[in-house]
C-alpha cells in the first residue's frame, strides 16, 4: 500500500520539478516566433533599384555571436534583449529617405518592444533569484557592433543606401540570433 | 684574478647607490599609489594617493592608451596636476573600447616609475547619476516626466537612454507615510492618490543586467481639488470571437466616453509622444461603459489604453493608462481525454486537442502541459499531476475499480498564469489484476535457487560416474583408521611390492629336485620336515603361485 503512494508521490515531486525547469521552453518558443516575424516584417520592407554596392560596409558582428559560442542561458537572455532592443533603436530613427510603409515599421517596432518587455521580465527574475555573474564581455563587443552601425547610418546622413545596408545588416545579425535561440536549454 | 674579481664587486658596489639616485634623478620619488577610475554619466575622474604624505612641489600627469603597443597620448585636464584627482571628461573616447592609462609624479626634474592602470572600459566603470525629474499635479494623479540621466543626445549612455528603467519612492509628506516603490516610464502617471495632498518622491534609473544609479533629489508636489467629473477606472479588456470588449467602471450617468490607444514602445522613447495618441475604433462618444472593437485594430504587440468621460460641459482627465497585451488575450481550450483500462489494474490516459478550434492557430504551438485531476469514484481524495505527454499510464492501481479524470491546459511557464477550464470529467473501471508479475518473480527466483542445485547435482553424477569408470587406486580412508600398523597393512594389502626374503635351505639338491616334481603340497612339507633346527624360515605368501615360482628360482640358481 504505502510503496503505491511513494510511487505516485515521487511521480508528482518529478513532474513539479520538470515543470519548473521547462521556464525556458516557453522563452524559447516565444524568442523564435518573435524572430520570425520581425524578419518578415525586415523583408516586407521595400528595397531600393539604386546600386548600393559601393556603401557596403562590414560591420564585425561580435565573433561570439558569429561562432555561436556556448552560452549560459541567463546569458543568453541578456544577449537577446540587447539585440531586440538595439534593433528597435536602429529602426526608430530618421525613416524619412526610405519611404517604407510606415506600419510595418510600427509592426515591427511593436514586436520587438514586446519581446523586450518579457525579456525584462525573466531577466529581473533571474536577478532576483541568483547572483549570477554576466558575460560582459559579449554584451560590450554587441554595444560596440551597434554603434557602428549608428555610426555608419549618421555618418551617410540617413541615405537609402546606408539605410538598405543596415536593413541588410539587422536580417543578418537575426539568423545569428536564431542560432543563439535554438541553444537555448530545454 | 681574485683581486679583479674584488675590484670589481666593491666598485659595483660602491657605484650603486652613486648611480640609482642619477637616474631617480636624486630622491627617491616613488610612483601614486592607490589609482582609481571614478565615472559617472559623462564626467570622468582620475583619483590617487600620494606615495608619501609631504608638502613638497610635486605634480601629476596621466596618460592614456587605446591600442594594445599603441602610443601612449597625454590624459587632457591631467597634465602637471597638482591635487590628487584630475577630471579627463574632454577625452574624445569610445565608452566601450578598452583603454590603458599610467601616472607618474613629478618633482622639478625628477619623476616616478609609472604606476599603470589596469585595461577597462569607460563604460563598465561609469555609474548611473540621478534623472531629471518634472512633475505636473491632477486631482487624484501626479504627471511625472523623467529626463535620463547624463547629456541630452549623447553622452554615456547615447545608445542606452531608451533602455533605463525608472523605479519611482512616492511618499505622503504629512504623516510616516509609506513608501511605495513603482516602475514607471519616463512619461507616466501615478494614480490612486488623495486630491489636496502633498507628495513627495524620488526617481533613480536601471540599466540591466546591473547598474542602478543615484537618486534624484526630492521633489514634492500638491494634488489638486477633487475634479467633478472623474475618470473611468477599472479599464478591462476582454477577447471574444474576433473582437475585443473593452470595459470599465463609471458611478456617474449621462456620460459619453471617449477611448483611445498608444504604442507602448513610445513611451520609452523621452520626449513628448502625447500627439500619438490614437482613437479606438467603435469607442468615441460612446454612452455605454463599454466599446466592442475588431481584433485586428492591432498587431502583436503591448499597448496602452485610456478612456475618459465627458458630459457636454466638463471633461475629466484621462484614466489610468492599462497595459494591454495581446498575447495575454489567448484563450486556452479544454483538452479531450480518452481512458483504456489495461492488463495488470491500469489505465491508459490519451489526451489531444479539441476537435474544433476556432481562430488563433498559434494555441497549439504554444507549449502546453496539463493538469490532471485523478480519484477514486467512491472516495474524494483528489491527486494532481502535471503532465507534459499526451499519452501516459497510471500504473498499479486498485482492480475492478472505477477512477475518474478530468485535465486542463496550462501554458508552461507560471508568470503567464493561463489556464483552459477543466475537461470533461471521464471515468472507468480497471480490470481484474493478474498476478503474471508475481508469477514472474516466483519463476524469476526459482531459477535463481535451481542453479546452485543443478551444480550440485552435476558434480555428485560426475563423481559417480568418475568412481563408476575410472577408479582410484587408493584404498578408502577407512582401512586407514582401523589398521595403521605397517605388518598387518602388508598382510592384507595387495602390494605392487612383494616383500621376500631371502632364504637358503641347506640340503641336497637332488632330494629336493625329487621332492619338487611330486605333488607340491606335499613337497612344500617335505622341505620344511628335512630342515634343521637352524631354519631361517622359508615364508611364503599366500598367493601358491609365487611360492612355486619362488622355489623354482631357486632350483635355476642351484642349476647354474
Amino acid at each position: 500500500m504505502t510503496s503505491r503512494y511513494i510511487l505516485q508521490t515521487a511521480l508528482l515531486v518529478y513532474f513539479s520539478t520538470t515543470v519548473l525547469a521547462m521556464n525556458y521552453n516557453l522563452l524559447r518558443f516565444q524568442l523564435s516566433s518573435s524572430s520570425v516575424e520581425c524578419q518578415e516584417l525586415l523583408l516586407q520592407l521595400n528595397g531600393t533599384s539604386k546600386d548600393c554596392l559601393k556603401d557596403r560596409m562590414n560591420f564585425k558582428i561580435p565573433e561570439e555571436i558569429q561562432k555561436s559560442q556556448k552560452f549560459q542561458k541567463e546569458d543568453i537572455v541578456l544577449v537577446t534583449l540587447e539585440m531586440f532592443q538595439k534593433t528597435s533603436d536602429i529602426f526608430r530613427r530618421n525613416l524619412s529617405s526610405m519611404g517604407w510603409n510606415e506600419s510595418i515599421v510600427e509592426n515591427l517596432l511593436a514586436t520587438l518592444h514586446w519581446q523586450k518587455e518579457h525579456l525584462e521580465e525573466i531577466l529581473e527574475d533571474i536577478m532576483q533569484e541568483e547572483n549570477f555573474t554576466w558575460d560582459h564581455r559579449t554584451l560590450l563587443h554587441l554595444k560596440r557592433y551597434y554603434l557602428r552601425i549608428v555610426r555608419y547610418l549618421k555618418a551617410k546622413e540617413f541615405s537609402v543606401c546606408a539605410w538598405t545596408i543596415v536593413q541588410a545588416e539587422i536580417l543578418k545579425s537575426f539568423f545569428f540570433l536564431d542560432k543563439l535561440i535554438d541553444s537555448l536549454p530545454n | 684574478m681574485l683581486a679583479l674579481l674584488s675590484a670589481t664587486t666593491l666598485v659595483l658596489v660602491a657605484g650603486v647607490p652613486w648611480m640609482l639616485p642619477a637616474a631617480a634623478g636624486g630622491t627617491n620619488l616613488k610612483s601614486p599609489q592607490n589609482v582609481e577610475v571614478y565615472i559617472v554619466d559623462d564626467t570622468f575622474i582620475l583619483r590617487w594617493n600620494r606615495s608619501s604624505p609631504s608638502v613638497r612641489n610635486v605634480t601629476f600627469s596621466a596618460d592614456y592608451q587605446i591600442h594594445e603597443n599603441g602610443a601612449w597620448l597625454q590624459l587632457p585636464g591631467c597634465q602637471s596636476v597638482a591635487s590628487t584627482e584630475c577630471n579627463f571628461s574632454s577625452v574624445k573616447l569610445n565608452v566601450y573600447e578598452e583603454i590603458k592609462l599610467r601616472i607618474r609624479a613629478k618633482e622639478g626634474n625628477n619623476t616616478s616609475p609609472w604606476r599603470y592602470v589596469d585595461s577597462f572600459t569607460l563604460f563598465e566603470k561609469a555609474q548611473i547619476g540621478p534623472p531629471k525629474v518634472h512633475l505636473e499635479a491632477e486631482d487624484k494623479a501626479i504627471i511625472v516626466n523623467i529626463s535620463p540621466p547624463g547629456t541630452k543626445g549623447g553622452g554615456m549612455w547615447a545608445s542606452d537612454s531608451s533602455g533605463f528603467i525608472y523605479s519611482l519612492d512616492i511618499w505622503k509628506n504629512s504623516s510616516s507615510g509609506e513608501r511605495k516603490t513603482k516602475t514607471v516610464y519616463s512619461r507616466d502617471k501615478i494614480y490612486e492618490l488623495s486630491p489636496e495632498t502633498t507628495y513627495c518622491l524620488k526617481v533613480r534609473a536601471r540599466l540591466l543586467p546591473r547598474k542602478t544609479g543615484a537618486y534624484s533629489p526630492v521633489y514634492c508636489i500638491k494634488t489638486a481639488v477633487e475634479n467633478k467629473l472623474p475618470p473611468p477606472e477599472n479599464i478591462q479588456v476582454e477577447a471574444k470571437n474576433q473582437t475585443y470588449i473593452l470595459k470599465w467602471d463609471y458611478a456617474q450617468e449621462n456620460v459619453t466616453f471617449h477611448a483611445q490607444w498608444l504604442h507602448a514602445y513610445l513611451k520609452k522613447i523621452p520626449g513628448d509622444n502625447s500627439g500619438k495618441w490614437k482613437q479606438i475604433p467603435n469607442c468615441k462618444n460612446v454612452r455605454t461603459t463599454q466599446c466592442v472593437f475588431p481584433k485586428n485594430t492591432f498587431h502583436k504587440g503591448i499597448y496602452l489604453i485610456r478612456v475618459r468621460a465627458s458630459d457636454g460641459n466638463t471633461t475629466s482627465v484621462w484614466s489610468h493608462e492599462e497595459k494591454f497585451d495581446t498575447q495575454l488575450q489567448i484563450t486556452l481550450f479544454p483538452p479531450v481525454i480518452t481512458m483504456k483500462p489495461t492488463n495488470n489494474a491500469s489505465l491508459r490516459v490519451y489526451i489531444s486537442a479539441p476537435g474544433e478550434s476556432e481562430n488563433k492557430p498559434v494555441n497549439h504551438l504554444y507549449p502546453l502541459i496539463y493538469e490532471i485531476v485523478f480519484w477514486e469514484n467512491t472516495s474524494n481524495a483528489e491527486r494532481k499531476i502535471l503532465e507534459k505527454r499526451t499519452d501516459f499510464t497510471f500504473p498499479q492501481l486498485k482492480p475492478l475499480t472505477v477512477y475518474c479524470v478530468k485535465a486542463r491546459a496550462l501554458l508552461q511557464d507560471e508568470r503567464w498564469n493561463k489556464s483552459s477550464v477543466f475537461s470533461d470529467i471521464v471515468c472507468e473501471k480497471t480490470k481484474p489484476g493478474n498476478t503474471s508479475k508475481t508469477w514472474l518473480i516466483a519463476g524469476v527466483c526459482a531459477a535463481l535457487f535451481s542453479i546452485p542445485v543443478v551444480i550440485y547435482v552435476m558434480k555428485l553424477l560426475f563423481r559417480c560416474i568418475s568412481y563408476v569408470f575410472f577408479p582410484s587406486s587408493k584404498p578408502p580412508s577407512t582401512i586407514d583408521e582401523y589398521f595403521s600398523e605397517q605388518p598387518l597393512r602388508n598382510l592384507l594389502l595387495f602390494t605392487s611390492e612383494e616383500l621376500t626374503e631371502r632364504c637358503f635351505i641347506i640340503e641336497n639338491t637332488n632330494t629336493i629336485t625329487a621332492v619338487e616334481e611330486t605333488n607340491q603340497t606335499d613337497g612344500e612339507h617335505k622341505k620344511y620336515s628335512s630342515q634343521t633346527s637352524q631354519d631361517s624360515g622359508n615364508y611364503s605368501n599366500e598367493d601358491e603361485s609365487t611360492g612355486s615360482k619362488f622355489s623354482e628360482e631357486f632350483l635355476h640358481q642351484e642349476t647354474e
